[in-house]
């Protein structure tokens, strides 16, 4: 990490071309509830929608992006205190702390920027960055058995993780 | 009517699918006060908005619709999943008119309604949401549906939370 230069800022509509890349990796996309290039394009368009309110993150490695993260904030009233959030890192920067960084920032952003009170979070069973989210402080709350089901038939099991901030 | 009839025997009482003629209906149940604690919307327009996307599933004829001497007296609706991985399972929502509720509307309603979702749109598992303590949970365990897990503070109106339940049926395991 010496002499390389991090910083996050908001989401950019050029980002899409990394997310899209990110995403549409076999090894990665197993862990997302999407399928093809269609789907693909319609959650990056849901999930670069919210960078108009500033939810949406780029972190990047001197100026390059290297993950993405999302703040799926609602809209109705009732359920406005509390969010949904997604995250992604460029596989080949896994494991550098850059997850962690990123991941304080969604933190403090859901605090600071939006009154948030929970950030809550789903992650399929065996995803390695459950962990990450376990260090972090969230807690498993429930789990849904059989959740995603592949084309081959494999199902996986979604794991849903709460945090009080 | 009497208080508890029970309506399904009733020659009177039909279920049919959902046609948009129904929305009126729909939209008379959703702005009872009482009707609106079980859902997420809070705000009119966010009813509306949440109206539109209910009568929007219609078209797929994923939803049904009780009747009462030919008159609507309750919806139930599969939210059917757009994405190729999570087609299996579906979330389902009820709500049946408050002048036909202990008259068995609401169990005819999920029973027909499990039967389409488990016959005619092959879902492996289906699943509705509660909002704190609603008559639809006993109804729900009645019908074979076991709680998953409880979301503390889902909901919050003024000061206070309403935890979201999410209650499952199986019709067939994956696993």
């Amino acid at each position: 990490m010496v002499n390389k230069e991090i910083n996050i800022r908001v989401s950019r509509e050029e980002d899409a071309n990394y997310l899209f890349s990110w995403l549409n990796d076999p090894e990665v996309l197993p862990w997302f509830p999407l399928d093809n290039v269609r789907e693909i394009e319609d959650a990056i368009r849901i999930w670069l929608s919210y960078r108009e309110i500033g939810a949406a993150f780029t972190i990047c490695l001197n100026d390059i992006p290297v993950g993405m993260a999302v703040i799926y904030l609602h809209r109705y009233k009732k359920l406005r205190h509390q969010s949904l959030f997604a995250i992604i890192l460029d596989k080949n920067f896994r494991s550098q702390g850059l997850g962690s960084k990123l991941m304080h920032h969604v933190i403090e952003a859901a605090k600071k920027n939006f009154g948030l009170e929970i950030l809550h979070l789903e992650v399929y069973e065996g995803n390695p960055a459950k962990s990450l989210y376990q260090r972090l402080g969230f807690k498993e709350y429930g789990r849904q058995d059989c959740f995603l089901k592949e084309k081959n038939g494999i199902y996986r099991n979604k794991i849903n993780m709460e945090l009080e901030l | 009517m009497k208080d508890s009839e029970n309506l399904i025997d009733s020659n009177d009482f039909n279920i049919r699918y959902t046609t948009q003629s129904d929305e009126p209906y729909l939209k008379k149940w959703l702005e009872d006060p009482e009707v609106a604690k079980g859902f997420s919307f809070a705000l009119e327009e966010e009813r509306d908005e949440f109206l539109k996307i209910w009568m929007g599933y219609v078209r797929f004829k994923c939803s049904l619709t009780a009747t009462y001497k030919e008159v609507p007296c309750g919806i139930a609706t599969l939210f059917l999943m757009p994405y190729v991985k999570l087609i299996h399972q579906s979330m389902g929502y009820l709500v049946v008119d408050s002048l036909f509720r202990r008259k068995r509307v609401g169990t005819s309603l999920v029973r027909n309604l499990d039967h389409l979702a488990k016959n005619y749109f092959k879902l492996e598992r289906l699943h509705f949401e509660l909002f704190g303590e609603t008559p639809l949970e006993p109804l729900l365990e009645k019908l074979n549906y076991k709680k998953l897990f409880t979301q503390q503070k889902y909901v919050k109106e003024g000061s206070s939370y309403l935890p979201r339940i999410v209650l499952e049926k199986v019709f067939k395991d994956g696993q």
